[in-house]
């Protein structure tokens, strides 16, 4: 985790900034606060390159003058701050919110401000920031955020074809007829990843996929059986994927994946994701489709579910540039689950295999 | 057993409180409120609890993969997968209209909730939960003696990792992979490596270690939830005389913190036993917020528990609390570097959990 100007560059930073500022604009808003801690960190690494590993912060991004980020991370981090966040003035505080609202309310053009996801705002923040700021109109700037944030530029795409390099590599090493025990070989996968530079990795396992395809991690010893699943969720440089592969003995994996690999490669990014899928199980005789989803980072959070076979969104076109695809199957065999990454590169999808 | 336990407890403080229900909010960082209610350990969004008095618990998740998760580790509790997780708990508690509502911990209660105070009028219960998340039951010491064991055995596995011209991350690497295969399933761990340019510890940034550097690390192993704490610190080579100087004040003062905490202290006797050490050193200036955050602090269901061991916390300390006491601080002479030991307080004094020797470590070089 630290920032690398040939992988990020600043003018990466000051695009997206610049595409951010437009959206605000034509809202009408005087700047933009936005939240951040370690399970919600995506908007402001897309911002500046920095991620919390621990407490939280705000970035307030003006619509004309640098961006402030105030944290309550302690002082003695502050220079590891600056050094990842090659972007924002860093202010230690233990008080993020009446720092930015005092900011703000020293500014005289300042009188309509968007938080990104105001909902969910830790209400202390809150409080401190209106307090601080008492004259200043508060409005959800989620909208605007996730417009500006809708495609995939080619730094985000390098980074998650990273991240996702990081999960096949790591599965690739598993051999079913050694894999025995579902911590053994949450150990093998953890560490491959890790030492390969990944910054953060959750797996999870479904050790009896004929029995129940919920995947959990792992925190006690349990038994492999002939058909399981693991899930690494993984993130290089603030960037996240899911990867899931199913491991069985026996040749139905081996014909899913393959029509997984054809089926993200051949997705339209125009068309309804559950009429895609439909279409495309033609070519996989014998499966039924259990469920799907589709995530993708639209706000703060890493990953979330834009679009599911139990929402009505599924049967819209999809409205991101890329994102993560699970698919639960119903073989012959057994359960079959897969989740690789995609991404809308104008025209077509593009994945890794398998 | 454990979470049976805590569940009673619980159940039993809300009742005296006077509460009908008790809305708990978590996330993967602030995730101890969460654990104690339902025994969950989230990971990935934010979920909201309802907790009533009858013992019944309902929990919100944004997450499908976290209601998947719940499903399996919690099958006595209603999952709701919810999407809109503001707008659906906001729903819900408009329907508890006329019951007597707790929130804890209030801070972090999403805005649209905490909005709606005037209408649904609950109560700030988080001194009340606070107190049942440091006054541990037996089952719960018994957890961190186990995590004590763990955070030792992490730490000769980080020392037999370190080696010139390795990667920190790698270092990382090698104990998360000790972890897992131990069926650990967290570990929070921040490192330093260098001299007097390092201010403090943070996650890997791909440092490679050389000769002559310092190595730190903070390493905090769960199990069942329930995080213990060590601090280390080793040299790269033969260590300075002026690296030993350093370690022997930082022993100094963890020992003073150690032999000041019993019941019935506050947390600032703690933090001032270690504090006074420095002092005395001429170096008071690196006890302050401008180069530490804290002098220990409390552990359990959070890495980082209450109560926060500084001078200026009144918090009483009472038998049955589980501490790290770390005098970890920048020192102008070396850079930043960290010793720590957790502790278990007890009826006449305390118990060291971890055993670790306090020595300066020196790996060759």
């Amino acid at each position: 985790m630290h920032w690398d100007a040939r992988e990020l560059p600043l003018e990466l930073f000051e695009t997206r900034i610049v595409r951010l500022r437009k959206e605000l604009a034509l809202a009408g808003l005087n700047g933009l606060i936005i939240y951040t801690n370690n399970v919600r960190p995506s908007a402001v690494h897309y911002l500046t390159g920095f991620t919390p590993y621990w407490s939280e912060g705000l970035l307030l991004l003006p619509i004309r003058d640098r961006p402030v980020f105030a944290t309550a991370l302690s002082n003695r981090v502050a220079d590891w701050i600056r050094s990842n966040d090659p972007v924002s003035e860093v202010i230690s505080t233990p008080r993020p919110g009446t720092l930015l609202g005092e900011r703000l309310a020293g500014d005289v053009s300042a009188n309509q401000i968007g938080i990104l996801e105001i909902d969910a705002m830790p209400c202390e923040l809150f409080d401190d920031l209106s307090a601080a700021a008492p004259d200043i109109l508060w409005v959800d700037a989620s909208t605007q955020f996730a417009t500006a944030r809708s495609g995939i530029d080619t730094a985000e795409q390098r980074m998650l074809a990273r991240a996702d390099a990081l999960a096949v590599a790591a599965f690739d090493q598993v051999d079913i007829e050694q894999s025995l025990d579902a911590g053994a070989l949450a150990a093998l996968i953890e560490k491959h990843v890790r030492l390969a530079g990944a910054e953060e990795i959750y797996l999870a396992v479904a050790p009896d996929l004929t029995a129940d395809h919920r995947l959990n991690r792992v925190s006690k010893p349990a038994k492999l059986t002939e058909r399981f699943a693991m899930r690494a969720s993984i993130a290089y440089k603030g960037s996240w994927i899911r990867r899931t592969r199913t491991f069985a003995k026996d040749s139905s994996v081996a014909r899913a994946n393959a029509w997984f690999e054809g089926l993200v490669q051949a997705i339209k990014p125009n068309k309804p994701f559950a009429e895609q899928i439909a279409t495309q199980l033609t070519m996989l005789p014998g499966a039924r489709i259990n469920s799907w989803a589709v995530e993708a980072c639209t706000g703060s959070y890493p990953l979330s579910v834009v679009a599911s076979s139990s929402a009505s969104r599924g049967f819209e076109p999809l409205a991101v540039g890329g994102g993560v695809i699970t698919i639960i199957l119903l073989l012959n065999e057994g359960p079959w689950i897969g989740s690789a990454p995609f991404i809308v590169d104008g025209h077509s999808f593009t994945t890794g295999r398998m | 057993m454990i979470a049976s336990d805590r569940r009673a407890r619980l159940v039993a403080a809300i009742s005296e409180a006077g509460l009908d229900v008790l809305l708990i909010y978590g996330n993967a960082w602030q995730c101890d409120y969460l654990r104690y209610a339902t025994d969950f350990g989230i990971l990935e969004g934010q979920a909201l609890a309802l907790v009533d008095k009858n013992r019944h618990i309902a929990v919100y998740v944004d997450s499908p993969l976290e209601a998947d998760r719940i499903g399996l580790d919690c099958p006595d509790i209603e999952v709701i997968y919810a999407p809109n997780l503001t707008v659906e708990v906001e729903a819900k508690l408009g329907q508890l209209r006329n019951h007597r509502i707790g929130v804890a911990p209030r801070r972090l209660l999403p805005r649209r909730i905490a909005a709606r105070v005037e209408e649904i009028k609950f109560s700030d219960e988080t001194s009340l939960f606070d107190s049942l998340l440091m006054d541990k039951m037996d089952s719960e010491i018994a957890a961190i003696r186990r995590a004590a064991k763990f955070a030792d055995q992490g730490y000769q596995v980080f020392m037999g990792a370190a080696c010139v011209g390795r990667v920190d991350y790698e270092l990382i690497a090698e104990v998360e992979n000790y972890f897992r295969a131990c069926g650990i399933e967290d570990n929070f761990q921040i490192i330093g490596v260098g001299g007097t340019d390092v201010k403090g510890m943070a996650p890997p940034s791909g440092r490679i270690l050389r000769r002559g550097d310092l190595v730190t690390t903070e390493l905090t192993p769960s199990v069942d939830g329930y995080y213990t704490q060590i601090c280390r610190t080793l040299v790269v080579g033969d260590p300075t005389s002026e690296q030993r100087a350093a370690h022997a004040l930082f022993r100094e003062a963890m020992e003073a913190g150690i032999a000041a905490a019993r019941d019935g202290v506050a947390a600032a006797d703690i933090a001032r036993a270690e504090n006074d050490v420095f002092r005395k050193h001429g170096l008071g200036e690196y006890t302050t917020s401008k180069y530490t955050r804290v002098r220990g602090h409390g552990m359990g269901l959070f890495a980082d528990s209450k109560p926060h061991l500084l001078e200026t916390v009144t918090t009483r300390i009472a038998a049955g609390m589980t501490l790290i006491v770390h005098p970890n601080t920048y020192h102008p002479a070396v850079g930043y570097l960290v010793l720590g030991d957790g502790i278990l307080i007890t009826d006449d004094g305390c118990e060291v959990l971890t055993q670790t020797p306090r020595e300066l470590f020196s790996i060759p070089a």
